[in-house]
């Protein structure tokens, strides 16, 4: 039973509820009135379907403005914005189906006009349920806060791409006609429905997506010309005006606009740099191949680097394409060595001070360290090989002498650290020689001194016309890279060449003779290949009688001829035609030894000109056999054709063989292996005494012996090869001789 | 058949005229800088005439530039410094050398 109190205290409240509502008014009359408002102003708020075709009552503004007054007064108000959110969320279903339609209808047609239509439709139906603006602040935000939330948690995944693929469209659109205002309603729905602050990342990637593709349709592979400018010209003119619209909405005047704009604006330059860096990252080894064709793209990656810091990733990716493109068997060393001075000259424009360089140059060098023909290939390049049109050295460089890495000089004013990124054994080098660069692979020049004079001596021999003005001028060229004393050798081999010319024009003057010799000064040049034949018939009177001559002119010295090499002109007379050649003097030896009699076997021939191998002599022949001036009668049984007789058809006629071909010179391996063989027999000895050896003690006791100079790895895989070829054989590290 | 040789660009070396020039192969040293006669001496960068051979009587062949070093010092007393007998330069052998076989080996 309730007690007193309590009937007491319920009055009470009765009597302050009744006060408040009745507000004063005499009876009930301030009730009525109440409630007629409280009708009046529910009915006006209510959410009403906008598809319902009645006509909707008409409103008189003034009769709803004193009924809301009413409600005011009786400090009502704010159980009548719960009623009215209450009314808000039961009418929701309206705009939840209506929403599900159109975005069944976008997940159909995938058309972003649709999902257009649906957000003109949505801003309808806020506008339409929105309270009045004279109703305060409050309550409106609470509607659209409501709204909102509601909005949002209906609308299906689908339609953040709809809405993607709509800002896209008007980004095309703005991007086409600049001064384009269709957009406008769009942006202003969007506004109103406050997607643009729920979607901002969405609509940015637009940005981002747009800017993307622009950027790799207009720049990849064109690499001639720098892009960046026109790309920044064209974000001004194309992607500004349309950054308006959904970044710098409500700004009064540029200014304005500019500031809300700076943000997105620098995230979108930014992303413009950044997608042209990894395009030209990703170009890099085709740039590199295509310098300086390629200088453009080269100048944009630096600006874009000092943007994004990507140099690490520009590394890594030109080490990658290296590695799989370059540094493998089936590259050319020129190849390799064109890439690497183009690498050395790509980045020097990117990057100064050769930090990437240091990072990208590494793997070349070390490759190509191991490489057998780098040097020769280097060499080659150096003294500008005729053949290959492209040298290594643009010849507008100037001529300097090899810089030897220097010792940093603190006390130096100039001084600068070593760049962030540089790695511990980074050394700033200040050269922009490129040789030096190159040279600096190995670390001494002695053995591009001694291929060179390999090359030189190919090359001086092989000379016909007594010209070597051009090897005279590489030689100059290279004593002021290399120094004075490194070239004194082939100094001498070229004074060799001159002396030879000099002396010839005094012995032919006494005795003119068609034997012009090159006399030359052993230990000066590269070890020759030694052969020991002898030339027969008038041939070797002609090299007495110009020895004779020789030892006359210069009564102290002598001549020693060295009969395999050279050329000979020829001219072989026969009944019924003459043939001239061109050969070798082993070749001329042989034609020679026919004019004796017509037919010989390879054996016989092979005798009378001293120690010839008969592979070597076969060969010889078959230049003879080719020009048809010998044929093959029997196995191995030459006959002179005395009368010229038809190539038999079908009879397989060997390809010509080169003409030009290099005088055998020994390559510095070659030499090598050369001395190795005197090793051998010591190795021989120690094994056979000692029966097995570790290869250290080998290595120790070969170091008795004169003029010995190899490595232990040197050593390791000369055995390897001893052991390939049967002569040793190891097990458990000790080498032994092989059966 | 007839074979006329137009023209023979031959290579040889030369080599002094020591006497003993038909066997070694290697080459013989000058007895002062250990160098191959056909070399040069050491204050030489070419070989040949510019840094020519002197032959002794005592049949002891040097570089010219190594052996006029040392008669200039005083340790030399004029002697050969092979054999210690008084230096005497045998020019005649320069002068009409003794024939040698034809070098054509």
């Amino acid at each position: 039973m309730a007690s007193n109190a309590v009937r007491a205290q319920v009055a009470a409240k009765w009597q302050e509820s009744f006060a408040r509502i009745n507000r004063a008014e005499p009876g009930i009359s301030g009730l009525m009135s109440f409630s007629h408002a409280w009708s009046l102003a529910t009915a006006f708020l209510k959410p009403y379907d906008l598809n319902d075709p009645t006509p909707r009552p008409r409103h008189d503004m003034r009769q709803v403005r004193e009924a809301f007054d009413i409600i005011n007064k009786c400090r009502r108000l704010p159980v009548m914005l719960e009623v009215f959110l209450e009314d808000l969320h039961k009418s929701q279903h309206l705009i939840a189906r209506e929403v599900e339609d159109y975005m069944n209808l976008y997940e159909s047609n995938s058309d972003p006009e649709t999902v257009k239509a649906l957000i003109f439709r949505l801003a309808e139906w806020y506008s339409a349920w929105k309270p009045n603006a004279e109703l305060g602040q409050t309550i409106t935000s609470a509607y659209t806060l409501a709204f909102q939330t509601h909005l949002f948690s209906i609308l299906p995944a689908s339609f953040a791409r709809g809405v993607k693929a709509l800002v896209a469209a008007t980004l095309v659109r703005t991007v086409s006609q600049p001064s384009d205002q269709q957009d406008r309603p769009l942006w202003q729905a969007f506004d109103t429905l406050s997607l643009i602050e729920r979607y901002e990342t969405l609509i940015a990637s637009v940005g981002y997506e747009y800017i993307e593709v622009y950027v790799l349709q207009t720049c990849a592979g064109s690499w001639e010309e720098p892009m960046l400018a026109n790309l920044r010209t064209w974000m001004i003119n194309k992607i500004v005006p349309w950054m308006v619209w959904p970044f710098a909405r409500g700004a009064t005047n540029a200014d304005e606009a500019k500031t809300m704009m700076q943000g997105v604006g620098s995230r979108f330059d930014f992303h413009m740099h950044k997608t042209l860096c990894d395009l030209r990252t990703c170009e890099i080894f085709d740039i590199i191949v295509d310098f300086p064709d390629s200088s453009g793209a080269l100048q944009d990656l630096k600006e874009c680097l000092q943007r994004v810091d990507q140099r690490a990733e520009l590394a890594q990716s030109i080490r990658q394409a290296n590695k799989k493109r370059l540094l493998h068997p089936g590259a050319d060393t020129k190849d390799i060595l064109l890439s690497y001075v183009s690498t050395i000259k790509c980045l020097r424009i990117v990057d100064p001070p050769g930090v990437l360089l240091f990072k990208v140059a590494d793997p070349i060098r070390r490759y190509l360290r191991d490489r057998p023909d780098a040097i020769r290939c280097i060499v080659a390049s150096l003294v500008g090989d005729g053949e290959s049109g492209d040298s290594l050295v643009d010849d507008s460089e100037p001529i300097q002498p090899l810089q030897q890495p220097e010792i940093e000089n603190y006390a130096d004013p100039e001084w600068t650290p070593e760049p962030i990124d540089a790695g511990p054994d980074f050394r700033a080098s200040k050269t922009s020689d490129i040789i030096s660069t190159i040279v600096s692979i190995y670390d001494s020049k002695d053995l591009f001194i001694k291929e060179l004079q390999v090359l030189l001596a190919q090359r001086l021999l092989a000379i016909k016309d007594g010209n070597f003005d051009r090897e005279r001028r590489n030689i100059e060229i290279l004593k002021i890279r290399f120094g004075e004393s490194a070239l004194q050798v082939c100094e001498v081999m070229l004074r060799d060449m001159t002396d030879s010319r000099r002396i010839d024009q005094h012995v032919q003057s006494q005795q003119s003779s068609v034997i012009h010799p090159t006399i030359i000064s052993r230990h000066f040049w590269p070890a020759l290949e030694t052969s020991s034949i002898v030339m027969p018939g008038q041939f070797q009177d002609m090299q007495e009688q110009y020895a004779k001559e020789f030892t006359t002119f210069k009564p102290d010295k002598t001549l020693r001829w060295l009969p395999h090499l050279g050329r000979v002109q020829l001219e072989l007379e026969f009944d019924d035609r003459t043939v001239s050649a061109d050969v070798p003097p082993l070749e001329a030896a042989f034609i020679e030894l026919f004019s004796e009699k017509d037919t010989w076997t390879v054996d016989e021939l092979a005798s009378r000109v001293g120690t010839v191998s008969r592979s070597a002599a076969l060969k010889s022949l078959a230049t003879w056999v080719d020009i048809r001036v010998l044929k093959e009668d029997g196995e191995h049984v030459f006959k002179l054709l005395s009368v010229a007789e038809e190539a038999i058809p079908g009879t397989k006629t060997a390809i010509k063989q080169a003409t030009d071909e290099l005088p055998p010179v020994m390559s510095v391996q070659q030499q090598q292996a050369e001395q190795m063989k005197v090793y051998w027999k010591f190795i021989e000895g120690m094994l056979t005494n000692l029966g097995s050896l570790p290869l250290d003690r080998i290595q120790t006791m070969l170091r008795l012996a004169p003029g010995y100079d190899r490595t232990i790895e040197q050593l390791g895989s000369f055995m390897e090869a001893a052991k390939r070829e049967g002569l040793a054989t190891v097990k458990d590290g000790m080498w032994r001789l092989g059966k | 058949m007839k074979v006329h040789v137009k023209h023979w660009s031959a290579v040889a070396q030369w080599r002094w005229n020591t006497g003993n020039a038909d066997q070694d192969d290697e080459g013989d040293v000058c007895g002062i800088c250990r160098v191959p006669y056909e070399g040069c001496c050491p204050s030489c960068k070419m070989p040949g005439d510019d840094c020519p051979l002197i032959w002794g009587e005592c049949s002891h062949i040097f570089h010219m530039h190594c052996l006029l070093k040392w008669l200039g010092t005083a340790a030399s007393k004029q002697q050969c410094p092979m054999d210690r007998r008084p230096w005497g330069a045998f020019f005649s052998r320069v002068l009409s050398p003794t024939p040698t076989p034809p070098a054509t080996t």
